[in-house]
C-alpha cells in the first residue's frame, strides 16, 4: 500500500465498532429506503442476512433489486431505515469501505477485465508482493498457485490460469468472481442477477457454488428474477415490486408455486384474463401462459 | 479450454491437478505473447533491406538504423504504458520541445548552470502530464481531445515564449554555457563499441524498455494499468486506484518527453520552436505496430520499442535502398501497414492455436 | 496526500530557487543590453503611415525572423506603424490580408507563394486604393496581381548561383537535402542546382524533427559512397548535417542556402564552403520603404520589373567581413 489514506482509516475504525456478538444478526436491514429526488427507489424494505444462509431476493425489472444491492455494497447510501452490520448502524460510504468490511459484490458485467490472466484478475487489487521497497515485485508463482488452488477447491479444473479470464465462458468467470470473494474473506456475498445470461447448464453450475460459498460460511444474497433458480438454494425469500417489498418468506412458508404466482402477478394476470374474455379472445392462450409461468 | 466439473466437495491438491492436465510448450507461450508479431514483422524487414541493401548490414549503418529507432523509442516506451493503460497521448510531439525549450530558455535568461534548466525541465514535463492527466480526471473528456487541447497550447507556448525570451523563432545558442559539455556528455554523446560509434539514447532507449517492462509484468501497478486498459470500471470496483495510476503514467510519459527533450538540446544546441509537431502519431504507430491495442489493456513495452525499430529500419532502409526519394512516404505508410498487418496474422495464429 | 507529503512538497519549492541563485554559468546566456554609441538620428517627419507585412510564413522558421528585422527598421525609420502577420496556408493568408483593408491600412505588403489564393483579396485591396508591393516569392506573377513592385530572390535562379559555385570547386555529386517535401521554393532551388549539375540528387528529410534529419542524412552519407558533397537549405539544417558528416565518417563538402550567426562562423572556419544568401532583411526593408516612398510621392521602384535582392554568395572571404552583422541577427 502506498499509504494510509482517509478512507482505510474509516473503514478500520469502522470494523473497531463492529464487533460480532453471536446473538445478533450478519446484516439488518429495517424499514430501508432511498429516493433519488422526488423519485422513491426503494421503501420500508426489512431483510435479514446470516452466515452460512442464502437470502434469496426476487423481482421484475424496476422492483428496486439494484438499488437495494448499491445500497448494502457501498456504491450509495440509504435514506431512511436502520441497516446494520453484526447489529451495529453503519453507512457505507464507498465500495472499498464495505469490502474492508467483508461485503463482497459480484456484478454481473463488472465482475473481471477480460483481457487479462485469471490469476491477475484474481488478485487484482490485492497482489502479492515479495521484496522490499523499490524492487517489490509480484509474487507470481504463489498468486499462480493460490488460484490455481482455490478455483480447485470450488470445483473448477483450469488447464491454465494464465489464459485470459475473457477465454472462459460467462458462468465459469462468475464463479472466479465468487471464488476471488470467499477468498479474501468475504462474509457477505452478494450475487447480482448470476444466471441471467446463462443457459440452463451454466446456471446449474452457478448455483452450485453459490451453495459452496454458504456451506463455507457465507452470508449470500442472491439477486435473481427466476424464482426457479432462487427456490432450491434459498433459505428466504425477499419479493420486490416497485420499491417496496410484497413479501419476506422463509423456505418453510412457501412453495415455488406461490413464489412465482406471487412474482408473476396473479391478481393482474387475472384481470387481464378477464379483460381479454371480454374483448372476445384469447383467454385460452392466456391460461396456458398462466400454467407455462411455472415450470421453465 | 477449460473444464468445469461439477464436484463442489471433492478438493485436489495443486499437484494432482497439473499431473492430468497437459503442460503448455514452451513455443506456444512465446507465441502468445504481444510481441510476436511484430518481432516477426522486424525479422522479415531486416531480411528485405539486407537484401534490397547490402550496405545496411555494416555496423555503421546499423548504428545510424538504431540511433533513429532509439529517438521514436524513447517516447514509444511511454506512450505504449499509457496506451495499455487506456488513454493516448497526442501532445508527446511538442512536449518533447517544450521541455528543450524550458531548460534552454531558462539557463539563457538567468544566466545559469545549465544542469539547472536541465532539472527545471524536467520539473516542467512532470507538470505538463500531471495537468494533462488532471483535467482528464476532471472533466472526463476522451484523452484524445485533452491533449489535442494540451498540444495545441504547447505549440503556441513553444512559438510565444521562444520568441518573447529569446527574440526569435529559434532558441539562443548555450553551447558556452557551464554545465554544457557534461550535460551534452550525458545526454547526447556517443559511445564507442568495436569501433562503431553508438549514440547514448540508445542505451538510454534500452534502459527504459526494461525498467518499463518489469514494471507492467512483476509490480502491482503494472497489473493496475492492465486492468485499468482493459476496463476500467471492474478496476475500481476491485479498489484499484485508477486516477492515481493514469495521473502517473501521464507523468510517465511526462519523463520520457525530458529524456528525448534534453538530447535534442545537447545534440542540436539550438532548439527550433515549431518542431516536433507530427511526432505524436510516429510513437502512436510505434506503439500499436508493437502490438498495443489501441483500446487499451494489451500490449507491451517491449513491443513498443520493436515498433520503433522498425520505423528506424523503414525510415533509413528506403534511404540506403536508394528508392526514389518522392515516393519515400509512400513506402513508409505501405511498410508500416505490412508490419501491423503481419502482426495481426501472427496474433490470431497464435491465439487459435491454443 | 498526507500533510507530510505537502511539507516535503514546499521546502522542495523553497530549496529549487536558491539552488538556481548559487549556479550561475560563468560563460555564455543573456547579453546585458548594448548600450546606446552615439546613434539615434531623426525619423521621417511624414505622418505616420501603417502598413501590414502578410508572409506565409510557417510558425519557427529563423529564416523570416531576418525578414521581420528589416521590415522594422524600415518602420522605424519612416515613421510607420507595422503590423507584421503570417499564415502558411493560402486561404487564411487571404483572409488575413482582407482584415488588414477592414482596419484601412495605408500600404500592404505580402509574399506570394500562392498567387492565385491572393487575386480576391489583392483586389479588393486595389479598388480601395491600397498600394501594394510584395517580397520574398511572386516574381512572375505579381505585376498580374495589382503589385506595383517585388523584392526577392528567385529561388531557381539562387540554385543556380550555387550550382556554378560547386562546379567551380571541381564538385559533380552534390546531395540537395530538403526538409518539407512539396515546399515549392525549397524544390526550385535544389531544380536550379540540378540544371547547372546534372548528377545532384534529391534527400527528403522531416524538417519537424531534427534528429531525424541527422540519422537519415547520416544514412544516405553513409551509403553513397560517390557523393562529394552535401547541400541544406536552412542555416540549423545544414549545422546538422556537419554533424552527419562526422558521424559518417565522410568527406563532402557542405554547402548551404541562408543564413544564421552560427553558419556564418562555420564558414569562416572552412567547414562550410559557402552559402546562398537572398538578403532577406532587404526583402522586408525595401518592402516597407517602398510602401513609405509611394505615400511620400507616389513613387514606384523597379519600373515594373522585380528589384533582385539576390542571390549573393558568401564564401570565407565575405564571411569574414560580415561576421558581426549576422550576430546581430540582420544576415
Amino acid at each position: 500500500m502506498i499509504m494510509k489514506n482517509r478512507q482505510n482509516k474509516k473503514a478500520e475504525e469502522l470494523l473497531e465498532k463492529l464487533e460480532p456478538k453471536t446473538s445478533d444478526n450478519l446484516l439488518t436491514l429495517k424499514g430501508v429506503g432511498k429516493h433519488y429526488g422526488s423519485i422513491i427507489a426503494l421503501r420500508g424494505v426489512d431483510m435479514v442476512v446470516d452466515p452460512g444462509k442464502v437470502t434469496c431476493v426476487l423481482g421484475d425489472n424496476g422492483a428496486g433489486k439494484s438499488t437495494l444491492i448499491k445500497i448494502i455494497a457501498g456504491l450509495h447510501q440509504h435514506d431512511e431505515g436502520e441497516f446494520n452490520l453484526h447489529g451495529s448502524a453503519i453507512k457505507l460510504k464507498s465500495p472499498r469501505i464495505a469490502l474492508d468490511a467483508g461485503i463482497a459484490a459480484v456484478y454481473q458485467d463488472l465482475a473481471v477485465v477480460p483481457l487479462m490472466p485469471i490469476w491477475r484478475n484474481f488478485f487484482l487489487g490485492s497482489e502479492l508482493t515479495t521484496g522490499v521497497g523499490p524492487f517489490k515485485k509480484l509474487d507470481v508463482q504463489k498468486m499462480k498457485d493460490i488460484t490455481k488452488q482455490e478455483l480447485s477447491d470450488m470445483g473448477i479444473d483450469l488447464r491454465d490460469v494464465e489464459q485470459p479470464i475473457g477465454q472462459l465462458s460467462g458462468g465459469e468467470r462468475q464463479c472466479v468472481a465468487i471464488a476471488r470473494a470467499v477468498y479474501f474473506g468475504a462474509k457477505v456475498l452478494i450475487l447480482d442477477e448470476p444466471t441471467a445470461a446463462l443457459g440452463v447448464k451454466q446456471s446449474g453450475v452457478v448455483l452450485r457454488y453459490i451453495l459452496q460459498a454458504r456451506d463455507r460460511g457465507l452470508g449470500v444474497i442472491f439477486i435473481t428474477h427466476n424464482p426457479h433458480h432462487a427456490y432450491p438454494v434459498g433459505d428466504s425469500f425477499l419479493l420486490l415490486k416497485r420499491g417496496r417489498s410484497i413479501g419476506y418468506y422463509a423456505k418453510s412458508e412457501i412453495t415455488v408455486e406461490e413464489l412465482t404466482a406471487q412474482m408473476a402477478g396473479g391478481a393482474e394476470l387475472a384481470e387481464l384474463a378477464h379483460e381479454l374474455e371480454q374483448l372476445g379472445g384469447h383467454a385460452e392462450e392466456l391460461a396456458e401462459a398462466e400454467a407455462g409461468a411455472a415450470p421453465n | 479450454m477449460s473444464s468445469l466439473t461439477a464436484s463442489p466437495s471433492h478438493k485436489k491438491s495443486a499437484a494432482e491437478q497439473d499431473e492430468r492436465v497437459g503442460k503448455k510448450s514452451t513455443l506456444s507461450i512465446l507465441l502468445g505473447r504481444p510481441e510476436i508479431g511484430a518481432l516477426v514483422g522486424a525479422v522479415a524487414l531486416f531480411v528485405f533491406f539486407a537484401i534490397v541493401a547490402p550496405v545496411f548490414l555494416s555496423p555503421a549503418s546499423l548504428a545510424t538504423v538504431l540511433y533513429g529507432a532509439s529517438t521514436i523509442g524513447i517516447m514509444a516506451v511511454g506512450v505504449s504504458l499509457l496506451m495499455i493503460g487506456g488513454e493516448f497521448d497526442l501532445s508527446t510531439g511538442v512536449a518533447v520541445i517544450s521541455s528543450a525549450l524550458s531548460a534552454s530558455l531558462i539557463s539563457w535568461y538567468f544566466g545559469m548552470n545549465v544542469w539547472v534548466g536541465v532539472v527545471l525541465a524536467l520539473v516542467v514535463s512532470l507538470l505538463i502530464g500531471f495537468i494533462n492527466g488532471i483535467i482528464l480526471i476532471k472533466t472526463k473528456l476522451p484523452s484524445f481531445i485533452v491533449t489535442l487541447a494540451s498540444f495545441l497550447m504547447l505549440t503556441g507556448l513553444n512559438l510565444g515564449l521562444t520568441r518573447a525570451i529569446g527574440g526569435s523563432v529559434s532558441s539562443p545558442s548555450i553551447a558556452d554555457m557551464d554545465g554544457f559539455q557534461s550535460a551534452k556528455a550525458v545526454f547526447a554523446s556517443s559511445v564507442s563499441i568495436a569501433g562503431i560509434d553508438v549514440k547514448v539514447t540508445v542505451f538510454i532507449w534500452i534502459a527504459l524498455v526494461i525498467v518499463a517492462s518489469w514494471i507492467l509484468l512483476r509490480t502491482k501497478v503494472g497489473n493496475w494499468i492492465f486492468a485499468i486498459g482493459g476496463d476500467e470500471k471492474a478496476a475500481r470496483a476491485v479498489g484499484v486506484p485508477v486516477v492515481r495510476t493514469k495521473i502517473g503514467l501521464f507523468m510517465a510519459v511526462g519523463f520520457c518527453g525530458w529524456v528525448l527533450g534534453m538530447h535534442n538540446l545537447f545534440a542540436f544546441d539550438a532548439v527550433q520552436s515549431g518542431e516536433g509537431i507530427g511526432n505524436e502519431f510516429l510513437y502512436i504507430i510505434a506503439a500499436v505496430i508493437g502490438g498495443c491495442l489501441l483500446t487499451g489493456g494489451y500490449g507491451s513495452a517491449i513491443g513498443g520499442a520493436i515498433g520503433a525499430f522498425i520505423f528506424g529500419m523503414a525510415n533509413k532502409g528506403i534511404v540506403y535502398a536508394d528508392w526514389n526519394p518522392d515516393w519515400f512516404k509512400f513506402f513508409l505508410g505501405l511498410m508500416l501497414l505490412l508490419a501491423t498487418v503481419v502482426n495481426i496474422v501472427v496474433k490470431k495464429r497464435a491465439e487459435s492455436s491454443k | 496526500m498526507g500533510k507530510p507529503t505537502w511539507r516535503k512538497l514546499a521546502i522542495t519549492l523553497a530549496i529549487v530557487p536558491a539552488l538556481g541563485l548559487a549556479a550561475c554559468s560563468s560563460g555564455g546566456g543573456r547579453a546585458p543590453e548594448p548600450e546606446a554609441n552615439g546613434g539615434g538620428g531623426s525619423v521621417a517627419t511624414t505622418e505616420r503611415i501603417k502598413v501590414a507585412v502578410i508572409t506565409h510564413a510557417a510558425p519557427g522558421d529563423t529564416f523570416w525572423d531576418i525578414i521581420r528585422k528589416g521590415a522594422e527598421e524600415a518602420a522605424a525609420k519612416d515613421n510607420v506603424e507595422l503590423q507584421y502577420l503570417s499564415d502558411p496556408d493560402g486561404g487564411r493568408q487571404s483572409q488575413l490580408i482582407e482584415q488588414a483593408i477592414d482596419q484601412g491600412v495605408d500600404g500592404i505588403a505580402v509574399t506570394l507563394a500562392k498567387p492565385d489564393a491572393m487575386k480576391g483579396a489583392l483586389k479588393k485591396a486595389t479598388d480601395a486604393g491600397i498600394p501594394i508591393v510584395s517580397l520574398n516569392a511572386g516574381e512572375d506573377r505579381f505585376k498580374d496581381l495589382g503589385v506595383f513592385a517585388h523584392f526577392g530572390s528567385n529561388e531557381q535562379l539562387a540554385g543556380e548561383a550555387a550550382g556554378e559555385k560547386l562546379k567551380e570547386a571541381g564538385l559533380k555529386k552534390p546531395i540537395c537535402v530538403i526538409q518539407e517535401q512539396g515546399h515549392v521554393g525549397l524544390e526550385a532551388r535544389c531544380a536550379g542546382v540540378k540544371k547547372v549539375i546534372p548528377g545532384t540528387e534529391v534527400l527528403y528529410v522531416q524538417g519537424t524533427d531534427m534528429t531525424q534529419v541527422e540519422s537519415t542524412a547520416t544514412a544516405k552519407l553513409q551509403s553513397d559512397k560517390q557523393a562529394d558533397a552535401i547541400i541544406g537549405l536552412g542555416a540549423p539544417f545544414t549545422m546538422t548535417l556537419l554533424k552527419a558528416k562526422a558521424t559518417a565518417n565522410s568527406k563532402v563538402e557542405v554547402a548551404s542556402f541562408d543564413m544564421n550567426a552560427q553558419l556564418v562562423q562555420e564558414i569562416t572556419k572552412g567547414n562550410v564552403l559557402f552559402t546562398v544568401d537572398q538578403q532577406p532583411w532587404l526583402q522586408g526593408y525595401m518592402a516597407v520603404d517602398a510602401l513609405w516612398q509611394n505615400y511620400r510621392g507616389g513613387f514606384t521602384i523597379g519600373g515594373g520589373q522585380a528589384t533582385l535582392t539576390g542571390p549573393a554568395i558568401v564564401d570565407k572571404a565575405v564571411a569574414e567581413k560580415i561576421t558581426s552583422f549576422a550576430e546581430e541577427g540582420v544576415r
